[in-house]
């Protein structure tokens, strides 16, 4: 047994002797007895909260491997420890609740309403996760996964993250699809609201009537998916594989979208090409080209979508254009192949993995996507915005937002699965443990013509908008009253020099504190949990892969609004009682922005060659050394891409997190579409131009932090003076 | 205390500086699902021995090696390393190296830093590690070459930077897993004599995958012959090809020409064969009365165009090859079509010519039992 | 390198701090605190926040929320309620709350100094919900554009039937937004449903747009979009004073209204602190707080001042409109389904 068991084992006897058991009464002060011994799960126990000694009996099996450690039969001791452990935590924490028995039957049994206890605290958490890794590390004995205890570790952690954070919450949501306004179950009324021709109708093929709100997603996600995919991969090239002299220029500028607040990129496109936009208005009165208002519906969705989301679809495809071996290009070109076919049959196709996974996150995306269909949508009705208005509009609908979430959640399930059987099983491992003395060929011209003509064109589009915002910003009303001014900014950031030192008095500074310490935390958290689980998805073979994989994109899925209310829903009682606290924002932050870290991770890692790792596990590395000397360095193009994703995406997100805010953790984006709502968009903007440099300065960190990967690989400019060594045995 | 005994370790020779370690497997079976790998498999692989496994593709030797190293688990039986039962530990746990065909170079890591990674990661101070690896280095002659970056090794040198890797912890057990496979045919020959010399020199425990059986029979102390996830033979080199054991093991090590027999007699260590009305001695191998099948190596052939003699049979020449040190015959013979290799022999015979067969009894024909 | 790890190390060790610091977030919930949920614009919350602290010494924690946000979040909540009291707001998530029992009833001392309207409506939802402000609906349009499309002046909801505006009047969806209920609700009262639905349809032709947010036409005429838009008046008097050139209507055949509402939050774990807030809440001098902060709906107490850019009631021909019945949701539903039905999903 390992000294790591060992020390689970210890602090399993921490979380349930020392820690407190329970979560503090918010309204009491908590004193220093309440931490430690006072409030643990063995003095409530002895007490008169019975319920909790049970948990003593796990426990104390657990010693037995602890003190006989040499017996062969320790890894069942250690299995029936966690099992059991973890059942009883689990069970004694869904039946007695806030308010006695959660069960009818229960006080039917008992005659009365029976005990009640509060959420779990770290005491129970410490103790839980004891039982979960004792489990693990019992299984990894008995063999599971290589018998490597950090492999079986990580995922029972992560699954049960999962599950705590994903399904427990989404199932109790999704539940809701079945039953009617009073809580009962009527399926009838699934199959009504399910089959409603405001979903499906397909009138506007045959008349001018509107079509279904599902067909309108669909389309709108397709589109998107491709015009990010394209536009990401020209950016991509161009940034990798050409000598163009503005590269890193564009390369700011193709992230800029993405670290922009939502309804900003919106209300840039109406002040551009809305009816009294500035570009309108230059072709009325110019050209005498009518104004009208284009902008709001599909196009104008599609625009502002392209915008946000092609920086994903870059950030995917720039680590895997760099990482196709350039020995496979020459091979290619070797054979005969000319540049363009080479491009056509062996680097397009080895792109593979990082299109689809671009395709299926640009897809997700614009399913997800609430705030551009709000501010453009017009009369296009997508099922976001539906889902948003059947929660909080005048129908207050629940049931119908869960159905609608259910299709969202179909077409995204239709994506993923897509997804897979294009990939299919070829490999596309590109960087091996041989040495690639390759010269990454250069564009072949049409594909650096056609790179150049969408790239550029867009960069320049995207510095328009930009500018828009910048002079939004510091003019007293964009397209009515263009006085320079800095009123807003004073608004939202003044600080006074008083007696006490500085005072920020402006309104913007609570959400804004909150906004940067929430986004600081759940973005190493975001990119660890994806990374190790894309790790896990590409490098360990383990039952249940599929659906452990599908679980991860679920949260991703949902549209944020229905993540919100089910995170009340289910977070709001105990066993787990966290809403109002920062944690609770960060966890849905983690599980709504893990997938990207897991896309990119599973896109960069399948094209890193297996026995890469297993040379350093029989070199005496451990899985976790592995990981972090070995894996973690060669992905560092993904390792930059979930960590910018998920701190950009904590600071800008607005759906999910409307129902969590509290008035200690009011986030920066709520207050934006506060300020949006009252028509005050300068300071909206100012406030956007305010976060758009803060994450710029965080990017340019984590860029700095986390450093390029060297892939020993030479490059195009090199190459004129060849290192290859001297060819002496 | 960590340096004391890395330094301690250093200033000790690198040779043979623990004792190699015997590899055992018990009736270990390997499955992916419905598709078994690896079926009650058994061997014992003796300290300080090079072992091959032998056999084509799928054979289930790549699987055997890799739960040697702790990257596949067992899923039934048991494997011991120097005598301890490894079965299910994980492999950075095993004292146990490998060098893989695609040598899996990190190639983010210098050729120092790839050789150094080994101690490093076991705790070793970086100047102890970097003088362990300069060490192995050296050994293997890649000095003055450390500071490079694997992609600016030739094929060669990237193989050697591999052994030295796998070297650096003087594991107790060395794994190959077809490591010539990426190399020149010259090349090849060249590091399969380094790494045999290098096994010899440091006493190390060896395992050694491929399907080349010539490369088998080169560098092998013992060989071990698998097909169809099964163990078909086990033995030195010689007793491989002289015995085998069944007609795979007798058609896949070297060439054989499989005849039919018939055993005359019913008992004794000698049995008397009949091949095509000759009469010649072999060891029985347990062969009882009655029709039996013969392998026949092509050299234990002799061919004379002189004339018929009794105790020959009659052939004629179909195609005649000259290859430098010897003449390959393929012969029509009331036995069936024979393959011959002729040695020293000056002028070859030209096709057409009758010619009278004999064997030579002392090597290279031998009953194949059970066929 | 060294430095690096170190680095690492101690952000590490500081996130973590921070993590565990977040974990006991809400403790400062001390003695005499109140948790409000707050349904109106960001500077009127804070500003009732300042001076309801200033006045008890009661700490509240605001959160800013859309009305029908707020709705979910209750009802969500309503195992463990986080909130007190639930403040602004237009009236119908109130109503429907108390319908749900979501709120609890309460007489407040202040009930004698309220207008007739607001006292209406509390008894309407059993005394659950009371009225703290009422807005009427009204429209308004923009006077360059009226002028470049020569639509003339515009006085009537009939009005915007006229040809010249097609394509030139934005209102939201009323499926998404309580104002556009309320429109819908007015209009059926107005003209009786068959013809209020006519008129509906007629209206269908001249829209460009069915926006989500009920204020959005507001702002889309401010900012030239559209030329007419259906909105709360006090919502479009905002950008008047934000100086837009827009002409604000109210219609000659009458009009309905909101009521801005206030309810204690069932459960409540400062119910105290919550009705000393009530109570203090319908006063004239927090009343006026609305005004100051660019809000500028009528309030409810008969002495508090009306602030002078607000519409006047006396010039807005109100009708009686009946909470009860076009609140509850059975009605709702119907009127919202036959709209998507009979007038949504019309061919323009």
């Amino acid at each position: 047994m390992s000294r790591a068991t060992l020390g689970w084992i210890v602090l399993g006897w921490v979380g349930f002797a020392l820690l407190p058991w329970y979560g503090f009464d918010r309204t009491a002060v908590p004193t220093i007895t309440d931490y430690i011994v006072g409030g643990s799960a063995l003095v409530h126990g002895l007490r008169g909260a019975w319920w909790l000694l049970p948990v003593l009996l796990p426990l104390l099996i657990s010693l037995r491997p602890a003190a006989l450690p040499t017996r062969s039969d320790n890894s069942t001791w250690l299995i029936a420890s966690g099992l059991l452990g973890l059942g009883l935590i689990v069970l004694q924490g869904f039946t007695i609740g806030l308010n006695g028995w959660t069960l009818d039957i229960l006080k039917a049994l008992s005659g009365s309403n029976g005990p009640s206890q509060a959420g779990m605290g770290y005491g129970a958490a410490l103790t839980a996760t004891a039982f979960l890794i004792i489990l693990c590390h019992g299984l990894a004995a008995r063999g599971w996964c290589r018998g490597d205890a950090f492999v079986t570790s990580s995922i029972g952690i992560v699954v049960a993250l999962i599950i705590v954070f994903v399904f427990f919450p989404v199932s109790t949501i999704l539940a809701s699809a079945f039953a009617d306004n009073n809580g009962d179950f009527a399926p009838v009324e699934f199959v009504t609201k399910f089959m409603d021709k405001s979903i499906w109708g397909l009138d506007c093929l045959t008349s001018d009537l509107r079509c279904g709100v599902a067909w309108n997603t669909l389309f709108l996600g397709l589109l998107v998916a491709f015009g990010t995919t394209a536009l990401g991969l020209a950016f991509a090239l161009i940034a990798t594989r050409t000598a163009f002299k503005y590269k890193k220029l564009l390369r700011v500028m193709s992230v800029l979208p993405i670290i922009t607040p939502p309804f900003v990129i919106g209300l840039a496109l109406i002040l551009i090409f809305g009816r009294s936009g500035a570009l309108s208005s230059v072709l009325w009165e110019w050209f005498g080209v009518p104004r009208s208002r284009w902008i709001y519906g599909l196009p104008g969705v599609f625009i502002a979508q392209l915008l946000a989301f092609t920086p994903i679809a870059f950030l995917v495809l720039i680590g895997v254009v760099q990482g196709i071996s350039p020995t496979l290009e020459e091979a290619s070109q070797t054979l005969r192949a000319k540049s363009w076919t080479t491009f056509l049959t062996v680097t397009l196709p080895l792109m593979r993995p990082g299109l689809a996974n671009a395709f299926l996150l640009g897809f997700v995306e614009s399913l997800a996507d609430f705030g551009n269909p709000l501010v453009l949508g017009g009369n296009f009705e997508v099922l976001s915005t539906k889902i948003f208005f059947a929660v909080v509009g005048a129908q207050q609908d629940q049931g119908r937002a869960a159905v609608l979430s259910i299709i969202l959640l179909a077409f995204t399930l239709g994506a993923f699965w897509l997804q897979h059987a294009w990939l299919g099983k070829k490999v596309y491992t590109t960087v091996t443990g041989k040495g690639d003395a390759g010269i990454p060929l250069p564009l072949p011209r049409r594909v650096a013509m056609a790179s150049y003509f969408t790239a550029i064109p867009w960069a320049l589009f995207t510095v328009a908008v930009y500018v828009i915002i910048l002079v939004g910003a510091f003019v007293r009303s964009m397209g009515r009253d263009y006085t320079p001014t800095v009123e807003h900014f004073l608004t939202a950031f003044r600080v006074e020099n008083t007696d006490h030192g500085f005072f920020f008095s402006g309104s913007a500074w609570d959400s804004f504190f909150a906004t940067v310490k929430v986004a600081a935390l759940a973005a190493p958290l975001t990119a660890a949990i994806g990374l190790l689980t894309a790790y896990l998805l590409t490098r360990q073979r383990f039952s249940g892969q599929r659906s452990f994989e599908f679980g991860t994109l679920l949260s991703f899925a949902i549209p944020g609004t229905v993540v919100g209310v089910s995170y009340i829903l289910a977070f709001n009682v105990p066993p787990i009682e966290i809403t109002g606290t920062g944690f609770v924002l960060v966890m849905c932050f983690v599980f709504r922005n893990m997938p990207v870290g897991v896309r990119s991770g599973i896109a960069t890692l399948s094209q890193i060659d297996k026995s890469l790792d297993e040379a350093s596990l029989t070199l005496g590395a451990r899985s976790a050394t592995t990981m972090r000397r070995v894996v973690l360095p060669l992905l560092r193009p993904a390792i930059v891409a979930s960590l910018v994703y998920s701190f950009v995406r904590a600071m800008t997100a607005v759906s999910a997190v409307i129902f969590l805010v509290t008035a200690e953790y009011n986030m920066a984006t709520t207050y934006i579409v506060g300020r949006v709502e009252a028509g005050e968009f300068g300071l909206a903007i100012a406030y956007s131009t305010v976060l758009i440099v803060v994450m710029l300065v965080a990017i340019l960190a984590i860029q700095l932090a986390v450093g390029e990967r060297r892939l020993g690989r030479r490059s195009a400019s090199t190459s004129a003076s060849p290192v290859a060594a001297p060819a002496i045995p | 205390m960590n340096q004391m005994t890395s330094l301690s370790s250093l200033s000790r020779s690198s040779l043979s500086k623990k004792q190699a370690a015997s590899v055992e497997f018990r009736n270990v079976t390997k499955r992916y699902g419905d598709v078994t790998a690896v079926d009650n498999v058994s061997f014992t692989i003796e300290p300080g021995k090079l072992v091959t496994l032998l056999g084509p593709s799928g054979c289930g030797k790549t699987t055997t090696l890799r739960m040697i190293a702790g990257l596949e688990m067992a899923s039934e039986g048991q494997i011991l390393i120097g005598g301890r039962d490894v079965t299910h530990l994980s492999a950075a746990d095993r004292d146990v190296s490998m060098v893989f065909q695609s040598y899996a170079l990190f190639p983010h890591m210098s050729v120092l830093e790839n050789v150094a990674y080994g101690p490093t990661v076991q705790g070793v101070s970086k100047k102890d590690a970097n003088a362990m690896a300069m060490e192995k280095l050296e050994i293997i002659g890649l000095k003055g070459l450390e500071k490079r970056s694997p992609s600016e090794l030739s094929g060669g040198q990237q193989q050697r930077v591999a052994v030295a890797r796998a070297l650096v912890l003087e594991p107790q057990v060395l794994l190959f897993d077809e490591p010539l496979s990426n190399l020149d045919a010259k090349l090849r020959r060249r590091v399969r004599e380094d790494i045999r010399e290098l096994q010899q020199s440091l006493n190390l425990t060896v395992a050694y995958v491929t399907h080349d059986q010539e490369e088998a029979l080169a560098v092998s102390d013992r060989i071990i012959v698998m097909s169809n996830a099964r163990i078909a033979q086990t033995g030195t080199p010689r007793e491989l090809y002289e015995e085998p054991a069944d007609l795979f093991v007798a058609d896949f090590i070297g060439d054989a020409n499989i005849v039919t027999g018939e055993v005359v007699d019913g008992a004794g260590a000698t049995a008397n064969v009949l091949i095509g009305g000759v009469n010649v001695q072999l060891p029985r191998r347990g062969a009882s009365q009655g029709p039996v099948k013969l392998a026949v190596r092509p050299d234990a052939i002799m061919l004379d165009d002189a004339a018929a003699a009794p105790g020959k049979i009659m052939g004629t020449v179909k195609k005649a090859s000259y290859l430098g040190t010897q003449v390959e015959y393929e012969v029509e013979s009331p036995i069936g079509d024979l393959f011959v290799v002729q040695y020293g022999r000056k002028d070859p015979i030209a096709p057409g010519t009758p010619i009278a067969i004999s064997f030579a009894t002392q090597r290279g024909i031998a009953i194949v039992p059970g066929a | 390198m060294k430095l690096k790890k170190n680095l690492v190390a101690a952000t590490m060790l500081a996130g973590s701090m921070t993590a565990l610091s977040f974990l006991s977030a809400g403790a400062a919930q001390a003695q005499g605190a109140l948790v409000m949920y707050c349904g109106v614009q960001e500077e009127w919350c804070r500003a009732m926040v300042t001076a309801f602290e200033r006045e008890t010494g009661v700490k509240v924690s605001m959160t800013r929320k859309s009305a029908g946000e707020v709705f979910a979040q209750v009802k969500a909540e309503a195992a463990n309620p986080r909130a007190d009291i639930w403040w602004g707001g237009t009236g119908d998530p109130h109503m429907q709350a108390a319908e749900e029992g979501l709120t609890v009833e309460y007489t407040s001392p202040k009930m004698n100094e309220l207008q007739d309207w607001a006292v209406r409506q509390w008894e309407q939802s059993k005394k659950r919900t009371v009225g703290i402000y009422s807005g009427a609906l009204g429209f308004g349009y923009n006077t360059e554009l009226a002028a470049s499309n020569k639509t003339g002046d515009l006085k009537c909801w009939a009005d915007l039937l006229k040809p010249e505006l097609k394509g030139e009047v934005q209102v939201a969806d009323p499926n998404s937004s309580g104002t556009a209920y309320t429109l819908l609700a007015s209009i059926v009262q107005i003209m009786g449903e068959d013809k209020g639905f006519e008129y509906m349809k007629a209206l269908h032709k001249n829209i460009n747009q069915y926006t989500k947010s009920g204020a959005a036409p507001a702002k889309a005429m401010a900012q030239g979009e559209t030329t007419a838009g259906i909105a709360f008046m006090h919502d479009i008097v905002t950008m008047v004073v934000d100086k837009a050139p827009i002409k604000v209507v109210a219609p000659c055949e009458g009009t309905g209204y909101e009521i801005g509402s206030m309810s204690i939050i069932k459960g409540a774990k400062n119910l105290e602190s919550a009705q000393k807030f009530y109570d203090w809440a319908l006063t004239a001098n927090a009343q006026k707080l609305g005004a100051e902060a660019k809000s500028y709906q009528v309030p409810s107490n008969k002495s508090t001042p009306i602030p002078p850019q607000a519409p006047k009631l006396s010039d807005v021909k109100l009708i009686n409109f009946d909470f009860a019945k076009y609140g509850s949701s059975e009605e709702r539903k119907r009127l919202l389904s036959k709209w998507d039905n009979e007038v949504k999903n019309l061919p323009k």
